[in-house]
């Protein structure tokens, strides 16, 4: 069986490929923007041109979509993945998120309308996730994964950036402000959801079929917790007490000069990694969200078993310390 | 959600799955417990979100002894998170000890397990934000930190640890919460003023919920929580009359009877031999921030031997009132006890003669050292004032290797130690509270035999000595009476009726659906300060009652497929 992963030098693709690259009897490639090498099985492909997508796609059994970035790499390129996929007869396992929740609250299950709010990611997953119901509704065979915030090692969002915030004294425990549920996932799990997803039988007929997952370790906690268990096992103790006014302080006056600096920076290749991570106030406000994500389905259907969340943290804090603070790149 | 009582149309009749009267640390952890588990719950809540001298009232009533107990309305605070605005957060588990009946002990013994408990401690250490559940010095600070160096003793245990709480005022905390918890309905200024029975008496039938504005209104719930607090449980329970004359769960006449507190005080002397660095004694954070302190206690089986009840010390500082101690923190503690509040400034009022000579020596010794003053100061503005985890009380450098003890202590269950209800009415004409807090002389026995036992090992390890005045014992033990806003035992958990008012399971004998949480329910006080526990039993009665409402659920006609073709 041919796999390709899209996005397969991000998070979870990389993750992935390392995953199942070796497996008999899988033929296992990735394709991402950066220049490809086919004796290490990777290819170079710009998912916004339809005639290269088309191309890569050529004898794929499965492809996995990965791809972050933009509005366009996101939707766009989602859409074209739909048509390719349906020309080559490829399944796709789909990568959404729960952003296409927006902001609702309470506990979420996979029927719940979508509604991403005003911002454009929500909006541009909606729209990805869009194709994919359309390309199952022609006939085509495609699976949507909506994992939470996906820890573990690798990642930066919510392991990386969270572990310099507490090593800076700029995060620690932060009370009610953040009582909203993490909704975390390891990365690992994420993989082997991907993974059951390809063998998933998808019925065919009426793009109402499409199936969809939300992807969160049950036992994963409310953020201030989380942000606890992770400066414990970091080392950045003792864990502080922060108000809530100190926060929002960060996010709003720090936040956007440290966002001009790192887009300056990229932009004259200087080493913005070394610049200190902005806050950005709406991950404040997601931290405070009391959403949960119901992940039955996975656990029936993809047969699921969680890392356990105390696994889940001790690999955060394993990877951050040897990857010098979740700055060097890979797992 | 959270709204207000005035806008439930009047006499009204509310339902609900489950009803909990009283919105402190036990009705807001089963709230918030309960929430998402497929039930409908009403919280009443007596107070606001912020406090109202009209509704403190209601708390309002007498005490037989004034020297040995505080009035009804002080460390109680009748608001949304009730005494939880208040209190000062030191959280420890019971002893497994102190769920076994002893023979040193009459009317000991729970129905139920340390175990049983356990099994929600760490929950609602979370809930009161006290960090993990590691209640030993080894587990928390690692090996080879202990209380004092060099002292082993096979009876006196120094590993144990308490943990603060930030404090955590409920209602702050959680309001979010349950204000977005789409089957929790809190409602504000709702005093339940009786629990109505069947005729039968052996299930309730409804609960009639006033406003101090006059509004008036009902509530029928399948089962009813009383959550009101160590007095004000049993107030209700023996206010609703009209069906049970004795009051409700009071065939027995054991309802308000049992009521503890704590034995507290300072005593004795310690004075530890060597470097000042050989004593642990004051505050330290561990690593999830959370400020810890030592204890001492004698080991269940020295318990056990001795034929004592529990009870713990802590290393603190000498008298306050005392300006012999030449301290310029606690001589302006001293002199600023009045700027304290009520339950704060208690003990810093030992009875001790006022005189202008003694205003005139602790005013020297601020003058005298104003270094230490002004640092104290400093520390207390941005450890606790400013802090958003509260430094938890004062505690002073170690200069001198000497300490009294703090000590707290379990009080003996005695059945003539009680909560009546007195002739007078308060604004919505329920009758007022009298209270009778009693002790034992086996309570200062206990004290005297616990020290016997630490002067002689201390003597025996030779880093230290101890020396207490036999002679004052009592006096030091009762000088501000029953340890405040520690109200346990008027609803005591037992399996026979005879002896108790609630099963193993929470529930008032009598009544299939009437259940009480809190301190009230405990059989003993333990040395323990009861926050930690009572919110652990709330937790397991909001587990069993989810459970008992889901074995209840008349099983569905059709199937969900039949349902949704």
């Amino acid at each position: 069986m041919k796999i390709l992963i899209l996005g397969g030098s991000g998070h979870v693709g990389g993750r992935l490929f390392q995953m199942l690259s070796g497996r008999a009897g899988l033929d296992v490639w990735r394709a991402s923007r950066r220049p490809g090498d086919a004796a290490r099985r990777s290819l170079q492909v710009d998912t916004l041109d339809r005639q290269a997508l088309r191309a890569a796609l050529a004898g794929v059994d499965q492809v996995v979509n990965c791809v972050a970035g933009g509005a366009p790499a996101i939707a766009q390129g989602a859409a074209l993945l739909a048509e390719a996929a349906l020309d080559t007869g490829s399944r796709v396992v789909h990568l959404s998120t729960m952003s296409v929740y927006g902001q609702r609250l309470g506990l979420v299950r996979e029927e719940l309308q979508t509604d991403p709010g005003p911002g454009w990611y929500g909006r541009a997953k909606v729209d990805a996730e869009a194709a994919m119901a359309r390309l199952v509704g022609q006939g085509g065979q495609a699976v949507v994964l909506r994992p939470g915030c996906i820890a573990g090692p690798g990642s930066q969002q919510w392991v990386g950036r969270i572990g310099r915030w507490l090593q800076a004294g700029r995060l620690g425990d932060i009370g009610a402000l953040g009582d909203g549920w993490s909704n975390l996932v390891h990365v690992d799990d994420v993989c082997r959801a991907i993974e059951a997803a390809m063998a998933l039988p998808v019925a065919p007929g009426g793009a109402g079929r499409l199936p969809v997952f939300n992807l969160a370790a049950p036992d994963a906690p409310r953020w201030s917790e989380y942000f606890v268990d992770l400066g414990v096992a970091i080392g950045a103790t003792p864990v502080p007490r922060l108000s809530a006014r100190r926060i929002r302080l960060d996010a709003r006056l720090l936040g956007p000069p440290l966002k001009v600096t790192e887009k300056l920076a990229a932009r004259l290749g200087l080493p913005a990694a070394s610049l200190p991570d902005a806050m950005p106030s709406s991950l404040v406000g997601l931290w405070g969200q009391e959403i949960r994500l119901d992940a039955h389905a996975a656990e029936s259907a993809l047969g699921l078993q969680w890392t356990p969340y105390p696994a889940m943290v001790a690999d955060s804090a394993a990877w951050f310390a040897r990857s010098g603070h979740g700055r060097a790149v890979g797992c | 959600m959270i709204v207000e009582a005035s806008s439930i149309a009047a006499g009204a009749c509310l339902e609900a799955d489950i009803c909990i009267i009283g919105g402190g640390a036990a009705g807001i952890s089963m709230a918030l417990s309960l929430s998402g588990r497929g039930w409908s719950v009403l919280l009443l809540e007596s107070g606001r979100l912020e406090h109202d001298e009209a509704t403190q009232d209601l708390y309002a009533g007498s005490v037989a002894d004034e020297r040995l107990h505080s009035p009804p309305d002080k460390y109680r605070h009748r608001r949304f998170g009730g005494s939880t605005a208040i209190w000062g957060g030191r959280c420890m588990p019971f002893d497994p000890i102190d769920f076994e009946p002893r023979a040193q002990v009459p009317h000991s013994g729970w129905p139920i397990g340390y175990d049983e408990v356990a099994r929600f401690y760490p929950e609602a250490n979370r809930l009161v934000e006290a960090g993990r559940f590691e209640y030993d010095a080894e587990t928390a600070f690692g090996p080879g930190k202990p209380l004092i160096q060099d002292f082993h003793s096979d009876l006196v245990r120094t590993d144990g640890i308490e943990r603060f709480s930030v404090p955590t005022r409920f209602a702050q905390r959680y309001r979010q919460r349950l204000e977005q918890a789409p089957d929790v309905r809190v409602l504000l200024n709702a005093n339940c003023t009786a629990i109505r029975l069947e005729a039968d008496g052996t299930a309730v039938r409804l609960l009639e919920v006033a406003t101090l504005a006059g509004h008036r209104f009902r509530v029928a719930a399948r089962d009813t929580v009383v959550a009101s607090g160590g007095i004000e449980s049993a107030r209700l329970l023996l206010a609703s009359n009209d069906v049970a004359p004795a009051g409700i769960g009071n065939e027995n006449d054991v309802v308000g009877r049992y009521y503890m507190c704590h034995i507290a005080g300072n005593v004795g002397m310690l004075t530890v031999k060597g470097a000042t660095s050989r004593v642990r004694h004051g505050y330290e954070v561990s690593r999830d921030g959370v400020y810890c302190r030592r204890r001492l206690g004698l080991t269940a089986q020295a318990q056990r031997r001795l034929g004592v009840a529990n009870l713990i010390v802590r290393l603190h500082f000498p008298r306050i009132t005392d300006p012999a101690h030449r301290s310029g923190v606690l001589s302006g503690l001293y002199l600023a006890r009045r700027l304290i509040s009520y339950e704060y400034g208690k003990r810093l009022n030992d009875g001790a003669p006022e005189s202008f000579e003694g205003y005139a020596r602790h005013l020297w010794n601020i003058v005298t050292g104003p270094v230490d003053t002004l640092g104290f100061l400093w520390h207390w503005l941005t450890r606790r004032t400013l802090a958003q985890r509260k430094f938890p009380s004062v505690v002073l450098r170690n200069k001198s290797n000497q300490f009294s003890l703090d000590l707290h202590g379990e009080q003996l269950p005695l059945p003539e130690s009680r909560v009546t209800l007195s002739d007078e009415r308060d604004a919505l004409g329920m009758p007022r509270v009298k209270i009778d807090w009693r002790y034992s002389p086996a309570d200062i026995e206990t004290v005297r035999k616990t020290l016997d036992v630490f002067v002689a090992e201390f003597a025996r390890s030779g880093v230290a000595t101890l020396e207490y005045d036999g002679a004052a014992l009592e006096a030091d033990l009762t000088r501000f009476g029953a340890y405040g806003g520690h109200h346990c035992g008027t609803t005591r958990m037992g399996s026979d009726p005879r002896t108790s008012v609630v099963d193993a399971d929470c529930r008032v004998h009598s009544v299939a659906n009437l259940f009480v949480a809190g301190a009230a329910v405990f059989p003993t006080s333990s040395q323990a300060n009861p926050t930690l526990t009572l919110i652990a039993l709330s937790l397991r009665l909001a587990d069993h009652l989810a459970r008992r409402a889901a074995a209840r659920r008349p099983v569905p006609v059709s199937t969900p497929t039949e349902a949704s073709a």
